[in-house]
């Protein structure tokens, strides 16, 4: 970009360019205003879309932007290649209070512990996803976890903040 | 010592406790014994929002066409949380204050406050919004048997300590004659009440609002009340902040980091902690009752709500490090954590940005690249 346009528009500084807007503000005639270029091509300035029905009834948490792509399957999506770099794979045990099932998932793609568990159908609770809340805590049985930035919830010693963590070895955790 | 506004002893910072140190003098933050209430503080101040910002045009009509027992449920619990958040919005400020010995402490006490009256004030928003006459809304409330008897529970603890400090804040220590009452001020008794009104407040802004704002969900999850809901997820990511304040001033008393006292103080009140948080729960199961005394909604009954409740005491006594007190495992209302996440609240028809942006940020970086090709 050239120093003049950082300064001011081109266009309003080449001489003989009708200016299509009165930039004179002492001149308040209304036959300054008018389209000039648009005025006799016969075509419409603007043309307005047609409406497109909703694909979705009205009232439904529109507001609401999951991810459209299970960040476990990145085939799904494609995502940008590490050139000759495999991405490490963690196994996750996950195991809950009062519940002797325990779930064996995998971390490879995901950019948190949380994304990671969500996409593989473990429920955890959660609210912020930013580290603040700590409602997603979960019990650290073994294994460790890296934080991108210190969550600013308080994080018992043997815990963790699946929001905003990855992992660093295979993980066993507990849910409770 | 007297309360004075700036203490003029010169004293070192870091030697300073959260509570009942040196009184706070110069408000600065350059040393900072307790980091996180500095980044609570910044948090908080990239959170203001104002209620005006949410339309609520839309709430009017579906308020009219909801059946008269959910208009009971709607109205008794925004009621509810009006007075949840007129307590929130002093009585940290009058309870805390007068005894805080650290200034970036103190800043967190006032900016947690305020957020509190900015709740306040969309409740107003709110109800002007659904009824003519918003008096008749805001007069029951402390009418109401049902209302006032969970204002005695939630402002208990605040009034026990708050009694007892006002004369210590004078008096000092010791045995005094006030008004002819002998009245015996030991500064242990004073952390134990102190501790307990954390406790307290804790469980108000961890379990007694969350109570609240699963119902103020349950409306829009069946597209009714969205605007409402709007603002519920903005107080709701305000109050998480806050309950992570409350959490980390509990946990630092209970681990005596500044305080060796405090810690003894906590280990006597460990039955008080389970107690506080067994009564709130039984309370708000009572208040689940009273709401749904005419029928329940579509999504939320009288039992789902008791079990959030159990849900909800387990996890957040389970954050201060004590064992569940219920037998619930499992989170009754799924759906509630995508509402509590603000990330993506939409505010007003015409912002479509996510609500956790900056007001007024701008770019100030500026590299030799800016100027590549720029020649004069």
């Amino acid at each position: 970009m050239s120093a003049a346009a950082l300064l001011m528009p081109e266009d309003t500084t080449k001489p003989g360019n009708t200016n299509p807007v009165n930039t004179n503000p002492g001149n308040t005639n209304n036959d300054d205003f008018q389209l000039s270029n648009d005025a006799d091509s016969g075509v419409d300035a603007f043309e307005l879309e047609a409406l497109q029905p909703s694909p979705e009834p009205e009232g439904v948490q529109g507001e609401l932007y999951l991810p459209e792509s299970n960040p476990e399957q990145p085939e799904a999506g494609p995502q940008i290649e590490l050139d000759g770099m495999a991405k490490p794979v963690f196994a996750v045990q996950v195991s809950h209070a009062g519940n002797d099932a325990v779930q064996s998932v995998s971390f490879q793609h995901a950019t948190t512990l949380l994304d990671s568990l969500e996409a593989q159908n473990v429920n955890v609770h959660y609210q912020c996803r930013e580290g603040y809340c700590g409602s997603c805590r979960v019990q650290l049985l073994d294994g460790e976890v890296h934080y991108n930035e210190e969550p600013m919830a308080w994080v018992n010693d043997d815990e963790i903040l699946p929001c905003c963590c990855i992992p660093k070895t295979d993980l066993n955790i507990k849910i409770d | 010592m007297a309360y004075t506004t700036f203490n003029r002893n010169e004293f070192d910072t870091f030697a300073q406790p959260m509570f009942f140190g040196e009184q706070v003098n110069v408000a600065r933050y350059d040393q900072q014994k307790h980091k996180i209430f500095e980044n609570l503080i910044e948090k908080q101040l990239s959170f203001f929002w104002r209620p005006e910002e949410v339309d609520l045009t839309n709430d009017r009509k579906d308020f009219l066409d909801l059946p008269e027992h959910e208009k009971h449920i709607f109205v008794s619990n925004l009621k509810y949380q009006t007075l949840l958040d007129s307590v929130q919005g002093r009585s940290p400020n009058v309870a805390l204050l007068p005894v805080v010995s650290l200034p970036e402490l103190e800043t967190w006490i006032e900016t947690w406050s305020f957020s509190e009256t900015i709740h306040s004030r969309s409740y107003t928003h709110i109800v002007r919004n659904i009824v003519p006459n918003p008096a008749e809304i805001f007069d029951d409330i402390t009418k109401n048997e049902h209302i006032t008897k969970r204002a005695e529970s939630v402002t208990k603890h605040y009034d026990e300590f708050i009694a007892l400090s006002t004369y210590y804040t004078q008096l000092g220590e010791g045995t005094h004659t006030i008004n002819g009452e002998t009245v015996e001020i030991n500064l242990r008794e004073l952390k134990r009440r102190m501790y307990r009104m954390m406790i307290s407040v804790n469980v108000l802004e961890a379990i007694r609002f969350y109570v609240s704002f699963a119902c103020s969900f349950a409306f829009a999850e069946r597209a009714k009340m969205e605007g409402n809901a709007k603002i519920i997820k903005l107080i709701a990511r305000d109050e998480a902040l806050h309950l992570t304040g409350t959490q980390h001033i509990l946990q630092i008393m209970a681990r005596g980091k500044d305080d060796a006292e405090f810690a003894e103080v906590a280990e006597e009140c460990r039955d008080d902690m389970v107690t506080i948080f067994r009564e709130a729960a039984e309370q708000e199961k009572e208040w689940a009752e009273y709401l749904f005394k005419d029928g329940s909604m579509i999504g939320l009954n009288k039992d789902i709500l008791c079990q959030y409740v159990e849900y909800i005491t387990n996890q957040r006594i389970g954050a201060l490090g004590f064992d569940p007190i219920f037998e619930t495992k499992n989170n009754p209302l799924p759906w509630i954590n995508a509402w509590l996440n603000s990330d993506n609240v939409q505010v007003a028809p015409q912002e479509a940005e996510i609500s956790s942006y900056l007001v007024g940020a701008i770019d100030s970086e500026v590299d030799t690249a800016d100027f590549g090709d720029f020649d004069l």
